[in-house]
């Protein structure tokens, strides 16, 4: 029975030790606020019968050790010396730039470093360390995307979940791409994608009626607007040359096979 | 209080800094703080990231990345503190929102804890699938220590209201999810982070697929089974 009673007293300690603990930590870290200080919870309101178990909670028998506890107001003065050892106990609150905030300051910096220093231009074309690594293996499929294997000078342009080969360099340089463009990439990569309609470039003079397509260095002779719209061509493609240049161009089959001799411009 | 040494007061004396959430102890000033601390952090990294591709996207990317976390925070928050207010919650919105910087905040450090090794595989490998998914494993790693900090503090600060705790640990729970799924849309929407090899730089691209789909189709382009197109 008095082992009941005195481990009730130790909760009903241990509950006025963690309002105090609670209290003087809120006094600490808001000195401004500090409202007048409330009593303490007094024990025997703590004690007042409110659960079934404190209910239980008979008065001492005389003699016994809770006779001889002090009465609560000593109590409250018993458990403030308490206060510093119980300072002690809290971990020490960081307040200025200490061992990792230092740490993380220098790392901050020295990545700030290391950003400027990788993008600094290495070469007169931009080259920095950042983007030195070759980009073979960093290939992102997209539109517009030109490559060209590394043992084949056939030149190829993504468009529309196909490759389509660019028939001559005037049709490369007539939709606008440039050298920088290619990206050279390991022999047999075209065999995985399906190949599209090629690209080819239409060459007209001002002086003459006629179309040509330019394919393989020669000029082929599209003989109709029927052929030529069969052919899936637009006027878009149409480039305006001289026609000194397209008499000088050799001439191809025309366009459909077999329809006679080529016209000139 | 110091920027960073509020940050090492998180990382080192967490239940106390919750508790001075939870009395609202110099809740503005820790939220400046974490704010800058977190700003800086985030850029640092983003600069790393777009460092692979251009000048350009390396200063893109270093103003994009703390604007995609705090336009996460921005958009996320009012659903915390409302569903906690629901469920019986006394904490303000203040509050709520210091929590949620704290997660953050957290996740800026791991960031720019793993900023150097980001480096170092920038500069040494050129796959570009491999670095997108090795900062998405970066991103993952740190995002959720940071919501398993939010998760802690949640629970030292809300449950001094009596009522719904649990409730109010399941609409965390819930959050976090909703959180992870407004950041990766946004991430996607403002993207790009990396800038893709071959392309000119862009400040945004065009919107279209998702963030998952393209996760998964790096990682099928990693192990050789297709072609990211």
């Amino acid at each position: 029975m008095s082992d009941q009673r005195s481990s009730r007293m130790e909760q009903i300690l241990d509950m006025l030790v963690e309002e105090i603990e609670e209290r003087l930590w809120v006094r600490k870290y808001r000195p401004t606020e500090v409202a007048p200080a409330e009593p303490l919870q007094p024990v025997e309101e703590l004690a007042t019968p409110s659960s079934p178990v404190e209910a239980e909670v008979e008065p001492p028998e005389p003699g016994s050790e809770l006779e001889a506890m002090p009465p609560e107001s000593k109590l409250e003065e018993e458990i403030k010396p308490l206060e510093p050892e119980f300072e002690m106990e809290l971990p020490p609150m960081v307040t200025g730039p200490s061992h990792a905030a230092r740490l993380m300051g220098r790392l901050a910096l020295g990545l700030l470093v290391a950003i400027v220093l990788i993008n600094v231009p290495l070469n007169r074309h931009g080259m920095t360390l950042a983007t030195a690594m070759p980009d073979r293996a960093a290939l992102v499929i997209t539109d517009g995307l030109v490559v060209k294997e590394e043992d084949d000078d056939e030149i190829y342009v993504y468009q529309d979940g196909k490759l389509r080969w660019i028939s001559s360099l005037d049709a490369f340089e007539h939709f606008g791409y440039t050298w920088g463009d290619v990206r050279v990439v390991e022999d047999g990569f075209i065999d995985d994608f399906e190949i599209g309609a090629p690209l080819h470039v239409l060459l007209k003079c001002r002086q003459s009626p006629h179309i040509y397509r330019l394919e393989g260095g020669e000029k082929r002779w599209i003989r109709d607007i029927i052929t030529f719209t069969t052919e899936g061509h637009i006027w878009e493609d149409v480039r305006f040359v001289t026609c000194k240049h397209l008499r000088d161009l050799p001439d191809g089959e025309t366009i459909p096979p077999g329809s006679g001799p080529p016209p000139q411009p | 209080m110091n920027n960073l040494a509020i940050i090492e007061t998180i990382l080192r004396s967490r239940n106390r800094f919750f508790i001075e959430i939870r009395e609202g102890v110099e809740l503005s000033q820790k939220m400046r703080a974490m704010l800058i601390s977190s700003i800086a952090f985030f850029a640092l990294y983003g600069a790393v990231m777009g460092s692979t591709h251009s000048l350009w996207q390396t200063l893109s990317s270093a103003v994009k990345l703390p604007l995609l976390f705090l336009a996460t925070l921005v958009v996320c928050s009012p659903t915390l503190y409302f569903f906690n207010l629901i469920f019986g919650s006394n904490q303000s919105l203040a509050q709520n929102f210091t929590l949620i910087l704290t997660a953050i905040t957290v996740t800026a450090v791991l960031l720019l804890s793993f900023a150097p090794i980001v480096l170092f595989f920038l500069l040494t490998t050129s796959q570009y699938q491999f670095f997108k998914l090795l900062n998405v494993g970066v991103f993952t790693i740190s995002g959720l220590v940071g919501v398993l900090f939010l998760s802690q503090g949640m629970r030292l600060v809300s449950d001094s209201g009596k009522e719904g705790v649990s409730a109010r640990r399941n609409v965390v729970r819930l959050w976090i999810l909703i959180y992870a799924f407004v950041g990766s849309q946004m991430a996607w929407t403002l993207r790009p982070f990396i800038g893709a090899p071959g392309l000119d730089f862009e400040l945004f691209r065009q919107l279209g697929g998702n963030f998952y789909a393209n996760v998964f189709a790096s990682f099928g382009e990693i192990l050789g089974f297709f072609t990211v197109r």
